[in-house]
């Protein structure tokens, strides 16, 4: 088969020049390398942000009284979720799930009042679903039996001059449109990195909430954390089937806020743009030294066209030659940049320096890069089909030549 | 009398150059037999160059009619006269001759390969030119670690292997000494005797001109002498 003849020819004639070809292999192998290191830390941030914006506190999936999240009003509350929780408990992609009562309201103490975001939780459960007992930066976590426990976030903590075992007052309007308080005391403050978390946040148990709010069993919110990210989509259609006619709303993280997931889009936009940039200056490169490798073939081109060689042949021979560079640049580029990966996965890349910075995206110090196989391939090919790109130009003009003027050359 | 191999009418070819057009070949009239040891003999210019390129489906001309073996090779397209070129002219040019990556022996066979002949038997095909033109046990040395006349060899021993209708030489003794010359020259008289290839060879070298069996002289683009050595 003449393709073996193609290949000879195309990697014979690369080490020809072995200073030229060694410097366009570097360049590949280090442009593809870093980029293959570049995305493979950019996807351990969005991960690492996803998850975290997630299981803060959001949950995979929320289930509401129909309108609740729209309007976020107490009135729009489940007043059983017997169903839902007997459903939940024989899904077998449902790792955990708690309930929330939330109402906006405001926290007063010792002269001093902020509007705050106090949510009523099951102590124990919310450890399963979300990281907020994880966020705990000083005093103590909510006590199941203690109703006047109340946990704030660590800066609205600050804001009221509070201090562990204060006391302070917690109003809000009931559903009935009376306006409620209730003394709490302050067992503990939170440090989650967010902003607006940290400064808004007021958690009581959920039995003092629903006795606060006149609600009996009433709550607002059903949290669930999925097995994994993969299982969110499938479980919320499920359970839109099986609740239709329920009067709620399944919603997913992303319905809920979008914004981790138009981050995660926006990264890979960003991440598609800077591999197109990467790869137009490396198959630039490439597209050089193959027009160079040509002129000074020129003869020996004329010489195989004289000889009979045919113009498919010709132009085959060319992009074989390109293959042959791009594969070996491309193999060796990401082999070292999985190298990296593979290291930095284990060590982490540490950015504490950048952490504040960070924190308000959800995103670690400490980053971890992972690659993606899929993402890894689809490089791969767009280096290829590059590839062959680059080499279309210096091909088809091989395929062109004038056998006697290339051989006059 | 047997139809020639090759039958020339009215060849004319022009180059232009700024406004002046000069005439390489200017009304060639030129027929070869079979099994022909023609030389093609004249100055640099006088257009020898431009009728073997022509004979070998390499340029065409702007005016008169070519036909090889009977066929019209002035009609057939650039993917037939590539084929034609394959399959039934052998080349050995002035210098330069071989890829520079491949071995003597696949330089040989790199003409089988495209024609699809199977591995070992062009390999071994390869081997016996290689011994015909005494170069036996050198078919794994590249290009560069034979000398000129050695590569040359090689060259010869390509086109052979073909086994074309005709072997078509520019010059192939241009860059060699006159030693190589006369051996290189003696062994193309002794293959065309052997194998009865019809040989066509443009040279001003007297040591080609020396071993013509017929030699064809050329001035200015038109034919002025031709004469039957034997």
């Amino acid at each position: 088969m003449n393709t073996v003849i193609y290949l000879r020819l195309g990697v014979g004639n690369l080490w020809l020049h072995p200073t030229r070809t060694g410097l366009t292999l570097l360049a590949l192998v280090i442009g593809i390398g870093a980029l293959g290191f570049l995305s493979a830390m950019m996807n351990g941030m969005m991960t690492n942000m996803k998850s975290n914006f997630v299981l803060n506190e959001m949950g995979h999936l929320q289930i509401h009284a129909k309108g609740f999240e729209q309007q976020r009003k107490i009135e729009l509350h489940l007043n059983n979720t017997e169903t839902i929780d007997a459903m939940l408990a024989q899904t077998p992609a449902v790792r955990a799930w708690s309930h929330r009562l939330r109402v906006s309201g405001m926290a007063s103490a010792a002269g001093s009042s902020a509007t705050a975001l106090i949510s009523g939780i099951e102590a124990e459960q919310e450890s399963r679903v979300s990281r907020l007992r994880e966020f705990l930066v000083q005093g103590a976590w909510l006590r199941p039996t203690q109703l006047r426990d109340a946990v704030l976030g660590k800066v609205l903590a600050e804001r009221l001059r509070l201090d562990i075992g204060d006391k302070l007052v917690l109003m809000a309007v009931a559903p009935d449109g009376d306006v409620m308080s209730e003394v709490f005391r302050l067992r503990g403050t939170i440090a989650s990195g967010a902003m607006e978390m940290d400064n808004t946040t007021v958690l009581i148990n959920l039995k003092a909430a629903q006795a606060w709010m006149n609600l009996g069993a009433g709550v607002t919110d059903v949290v669930i954390r999925c097995r994994s990210f993969a299982d969110v989509n499938p479980l919320a259609q499920q359970l839109r089937q099986q609740l239709d006619g329920h009067d709620v709303e399944v919603l997913r993280w992303m319905d809920i806020d979008p914004m981790a997931e138009q981050w995660t889009r926006f990264n890979d936009a960003y991440s598609w743009v800077i591999m197109a940039v990467v790869m137009i200056v490396i198959l630039a490169e490439v597209l050089n030294t193959m027009l160079m490798s040509m002129h000074d073939r020129l003869h020996e081109l004329g010489l195989m066209a004289a000889l009979g060689t045919s113009q498919g042949a010709m132009f085959a021979m060319v992009i074989w030659e390109t293959l042959v560079l791009v594969t070996l640049g491309g193999v060796l580029g990401f082999a070292l940049g999985y190298a990296f990966t593979a290291w930095y996965a284990v060590h982490g890349i540490d950015l504490s320096r950048y952490a504040e910075a960070f924190s308000f995206m959800y995103i670690e110090p400490v980053v971890y890069p992972a690659m993606e196989w899929q993402q890894t391939l689809h490089m791969m090919g767009a280096a290829l089909s590059g590839a062959c790109l680059a080499g279309m130009y210096p091909a088809w003009q091989a395929s062109r030549l004038d056998p006697v003027q290339a051989m006059r050359e | 009398m047997d139809q020639a191999l090759i039958q020339g009418c009215g060849l004319k070819k022009y180059y232009q150059s700024g406004n002046t057009r000069t005439a390489a070949l200017n009304g060639v009239n030129f027929s070869l037999q079979r099994g022909a040891f023609t030389v093609l003999a004249g100055r640099s210019g006088s257009g020898k160059t431009t009728l073997l390129n022509m004979i070998g489906l390499l340029d065409r001309p702007d005016e008169g009619s070519l036909r090889i073996a009977g066929e019209d090779v002035l009609a057939i397209s650039r993917r037939q006269r590539a084929n034609f070129r394959l399959r039934r002219i052998g080349f050995i040019f002035q210098a330069y001759n071989l890829i520079r990556v491949l071995s003597a022996r696949e330089n040989v066979a790199y003409v089988q390969q495209l024609r699809g002949m199977k591995k070992k038997q062009r390999l071994e095909l390869a081997d016996y030119w290689l011994a015909q033109v005494d170069l036996a046990g050198l078919g794994d040395r590249r290009p560069d670690q034979l000398s000129g006349g050695q590569q040359q060899r090689v060259a010869v021993a390509r086109a052979l292997a073909s086994q074309p209708e005709i072997i078509l030489a520019d010059e192939p003794t241009a860059n060699l000494d006159s030693h190589n010359g006369e051996s290189l020259m003696a062994l193309m008289r002794r293959l065309n005797e052997r194998e009865n290839t019809t040989f066509l060879i443009a040279s001003h070298d007297p040591v080609a001109m020396d071993a013509a069996r017929e030699l064809v002289s050329m001035q200015d683009g038109v034919m002025i002498d031709r004469v039957l050595r034997e």
